[in-house]
């Protein structure tokens, strides 16, 4: 492996690469699927290969293979040279990294229980079990549970030193129940948007969400949508948005406004702008005083941590928004540079043969100070919305609407009737500052988004957001038709 | 790209598994060119290759997979040997009825040599063109593809599948200070692609578009552009023409098959083998594509099969397994063109709302197709017949089964439309009396 590493970042220098860099890739993956009390899916998958990334004449290449052998990766080499030089062809400014990368070394996700070592049957056991409790309940029409174990190996190395090698591992699972009735179909997802929850952890992760304990519970739920009253219609009122409702939120309106790469342009033909354009940072009310943000790449069991980025940057803790106020980006190492700025290491690539590009680490909102029964209580009229079902937000981050799975009211301080088909819309920085409230470390999770597109050719980046329970005030809800 | 003799010597090698009543393979690869550009420059720039190899492997009513793209003997074999373990792993299946029989797919050329080897001096010379004729008024973003993909499929029932096809895209987003105007043109021919076209439409319409005004949200009559139609059709397939969500009661087919539900201009059709879209004469079965009417003259037909799902209800597969996992997809649609043109459909209207297209559109309610998005890059008020001026994007709320209900005309002339995951949409503009907007961007 050495010996092609090198050899790729020696013959790319002689190409006349002022940089490179070169990611070998292993990616193991366990899949598990039961729909219907059959199982519908279980795979191993295994996907091997490397990708070269060179700088020629102020301009990128990039090429990767499946096949690490000595002639394949002299092949590759010469393709990103020549793809370098076709760029600068039509090329801009040049690229500039500012300073060099020289890290070295190894990281494993911290894992109690390999999933690899767990056997099949066992996991096919919590999903089956899970089935049998969503198919106890009267009024299910269909009914599905996952699991998803992947453990991928990479090492880096740059021609300015870096050399790291990382094993991260992940694990996610969760159900799905789904109940038809006169005109309407609904569905609970259990513990999150998608039926899958994921981090980057090992088996203890599956055991501790009790798939097959809250099954039934979920199915109960997904029936009772049926009848309940719809979500109040053009309406506007207060509002406690559930933590995983949160945390996609976060996704959306903070997260990627903030990746600089969107910001200076270079998604603007397909995800989009930013509104958080750099005259507003450090000088721009995001939220409220109780909104703070934090993008950490170190905190477990996020999607989002590792030891290194993909350009071989450290993992790092930075503030994005402070008592409200925008201070922070996620950065590149040629973005960072751009605003003069050093990479804060949130580079990653979904596969050996995509390109790096800026994803989201853990991007979360960081815990406040009040108890989810204190919050309700202290709500005169509103409602509570959990667990996302459909989501959509404009190409700067502004105008978004999001559905969740199930809400309630809020009288008088007290929970009342379940409501089904709740909607919430609003423009991203007037949500924020209308946040009065944010829920305590107690009711903090980290969830994963596993599912984040971005990119062309599109890559899907896995990403973590804590989040609590938060209120906010005077949100339009009931948009649906 | 593997070729036709090395897939078949790899699937071959797949099969070779003892112990089991019937192994299938199936193998798919791409080589893909693309390169990115914003801001008037190139600033990503990649090619790849990648081939999968999926191997499933069937004891009885079981089934077990297993993928890998190490493509050595070495790996195969431990392929292989992983699926037969996940098929003696899996309780039966009651519902599985075995690998499909063996039917003969149609042979379709759409593979061009130089759009495979296209080389990076080529997409860097019309990306230059595209930055050159935007700038400095404009800012151009986009990207310009080229490749090939081939799939191929094995079955011990004695399927034996072999397709490849080239690609080509090119997607224009140029922006003003306060425009923005899309364009994409695809064929599986690069020479196809009407470059100097694309740039016009993207450039004249974000010049047209500067200083939007914003519009009350509502309801208004809307005349859709291809690519906004494309959207639907895209929404209409993910969440409701396959035979598994009807089986599973998600589909918005329910309670429509057999029933007039659009309007009598819509006929809607899936057809992998059809030479004017972007064909795929078999699925990753191995199952010819067969030629599915969704809807006919505004009443709704039926959905798309893979062998699972049509086996449940004593049919034939349709031949619409997308991948070697997941339910059938329908991917190559059809919308039947009618006779007027997108200045006549504006012509005839009073007072309504010109949308280029849709963004970030997600599903709201199963039941009707009910969708929210983004209108984004070029939407304009019309009055009086004539686009007066362009307005700031908003978004909408609304049932896609509906809207297509409420179509007024259809236009005479069908784009192609490939996007990625080898789905694509070959449809006309249309009229919509009614479309409900429920926000503005602010």
């Amino acid at each position: 492996m050495d010996e092609l590493l090198l050899r790729a970042l020696d013959l790319a220098k002689v190409k006349g690469a002022v940089y490179a860099d070169i990611r070998f890739v292993n990616t193991t993956q366990e899949r598990l699927v039961v729909r219907n009390g059959v199982v519908d899916t279980l795979s191993n998958d295994q996907s091997t290969g490397f990708g070269v990334r060179v700088l020629v004449n102020g301009s990128w290449g990039f090429a990767s293979s499946q096949e690490a052998k000595s002639t394949e990766v002299d092949r590759v080499t010469d393709l990103a040279v020549q793809i370098a030089n076709a760029s600068s062809l039509q090329s801009k400014e040049p690229v500039n990294l500012g300073p060099p990368v020289t890290s070295r070394g190894t990281y494993t996700t911290p894992i109690q229980v390999d999933p690899f070592k767990v056997s099949s049957q066992q996991k096919l056991q919590t999903l089956l079990d899970a089935d049998r409790s969503m198919a106890s309940v009267t009024g299910i029409q269909s009914r599905q549970g996952n699991l998803v174990f992947i453990r991928e190996e990479k090492t880096f190395a740059n021609t300015e030193g870096a050399y790291v090698e990382q094993t991260i591992y992940e694990a996610g699972g969760g159900i799905q129940a789904t109940a038809v009735g006169n005109d309407e179909v609904q569905r609970r997802s259990y513990p999150q948007m998608n039926g899958r929850q994921q981090g980057c952890a090992g088996w203890e992760y599956i055991t501790a969400l009790d798939i097959p304990g809250h099954a039934e519970q979920t199915a109960t739920e997904a029936v009772a949508l049926l009848t309940a009253p719809h979500c109040p219609i053009d309406t506007v009122t207060d509002v406690i948005i559930g933590g995983s409702q949160l945390a996609l939120q976060v996704h959306e309106s903070c997260g990627h406004p903030i990746e600089l790469d969107r910001v200076l342009g270079a998604e603007a033909a397909y995800a989009g702008t930013s509104f958080l354009t750099p005259d507003k940072l450090n000088n721009f009310n995001y939220g409220s005083q109780y909104i703070n943000i934090t993008a950490d790449s170190l905190r477990h069991p996020g999607l989002g941590t590792f030891g290194w980025d993909d350009e071989g940057v450290e993992a790092q803790s930075t503030p994005i928004v402070k008592d409200g106020r925008f201070i922070g980006y996620l950065m590149s190492r040629e973005t960072a540079s751009s605003l003069g700025l050093t990479s804060n290491g949130c580079v990653r690539a979904s596969s050996w043969n995509r390109l790096p590009m800026i994803r989201m680490t853990n991007v979360s909102l960081e815990p406040g100070t009040w108890e989810l029964d204190d919050l309700i209580a202290d709500t005169e009229d509103g409602l509570l919305m959990e667990t996302n079902r459909s989501w959509s937000i404009d190409d700067r981050r502004y105008n978004f609407q999001f559905g969740t799975e199930m809400g309630y009211e809020i009288k008088k301080g007290k929970v009342g009737r379940l409501l089904r088909n709740c909607t919430y819309t609003g423009i991203t920085p007037e949500f924020w500052n209308s946040c009065d409230a944010v829920c305590n470390q107690n009711h903090w999770v980290m969830w994963g988004t596993p599912n984040c597109g971005k990119g062309q050719p599109g890559q899907i980046g896995h990403t973590g957001h804590g989040a609590s329970p938060a209120r906010f005030r005077k949100v339009q809800v009931g948009v649906l038709k | 790209m593997i070729g036709e003799e090395l897939c078949q010597t790899i699937l071959n090698q797949a099969l070779s598994l003892s112990d089991v009543d019937e192994v299938e393979a199936y193998l798919s690869g791409q080589d893909l060119a693309l390169t990115r550009f914003a801001n008037n420059g190139i600033h990503q720039n990649v090619v790849h290759g990648d081939a999968q190899l999926n191997i499933r492997a069937v004891i009885g009513q079981r089934q077990g997979r297993a993928t890998t793209n190490n493509l050595s003997e070495s790996g195969i074999a431990r392929a292989r040997e992983e699926a037969r373990s996940n098929a003696r792993l899996m309780p039966d299946d009651p519902d599985f009825q075995g690998l499909p029989d063996h039917r003969i797919p149609a042979l379709i050329a759409v593979y061009d040599q130089p759009t495979a080897d296209c080389k990076p001096e080529e997409r860097a010379e019309i990306v230059g063109k595209v930055c050159r004729q935007a700038g400095p008024t404009l800012n151009a973003a986009g990207f310009y593809r080229t490749g090939a993909n081939e799939r191929a499929v094995m079955s011990t029932r004695g399927t034996w599948a072999y397709h490849r096809g080239s690609f080509a895209g090119l997607l224009i987003t140029a922006r003003s200070e306060s425009s923005a105007a899309w364009s994409k043109g695809t064929s599986w021919r690069m020479d196809d692609i009407e470059v100097d076209a694309l740039i016009n439409e993207a450039t004249e319409k974000a010049l047209r578009g500067r200083n939007p005004q914003p519009i009350e949200p509502g309801e208004y009559t809307v005349v859709l552009s291809p690519y906004a139609v494309d959207d639907i059709l895209g929404a209409l397939s993910s969440y409701g023409m396959s035979a598994q969500m009807v089986q599973d009661g998600r589909s918005w087919m329910i309670g429509l098959m057999g029933k007039p539900a659009m309007s009598p201009l819509i006929s809607i059709r899936d057809d992998g083998c059809d030479l004017n879209g972007w064909p795929t004469p078999f699925d990753s079965e191995g199952v010819p594509r067969q030629r599915v009417d969704i809807v006919t003259d505004g009443v709704v037909g039926v959905p798309v099969y893979n062998s699972y799902t049509a086996g449940k209800e004593g049919k034939l597969s349709t031949g619409h397994q997308g991948g070697p996992t997941g339910g059938p997809s329908a991917s190559n649609l059809f919308m039947k063109p009618g006779n007027q043109s997108v200045d006549q459909m504006i012509a005839s209207t009073q007072k309504g709302l010109f949308v280029t297209r849709f963004f970030y559109t997600r599903l709201v309610h199963s039941t009707g197709c009910v969708m929210t998005g983004m209108t984004r890059d070029g939407t304009f008020l019309i009055e009086n017949g004539k686009l007066s001026h362009p307005v700031k994007d908003l978004r909408f709320t609304q049932s896609y089964v509906e809207a297509l209900n409420s179509v007024e005309a259809v236009g005479g002339e069908s784009k192609l439309l490939m996007n990625e995951g080898s789905f694509c949409t070959i449809v006309p503009a249309l009229k919509l009396s009614s479309f409900n907007f429920t926000g503005v961007t602010a």
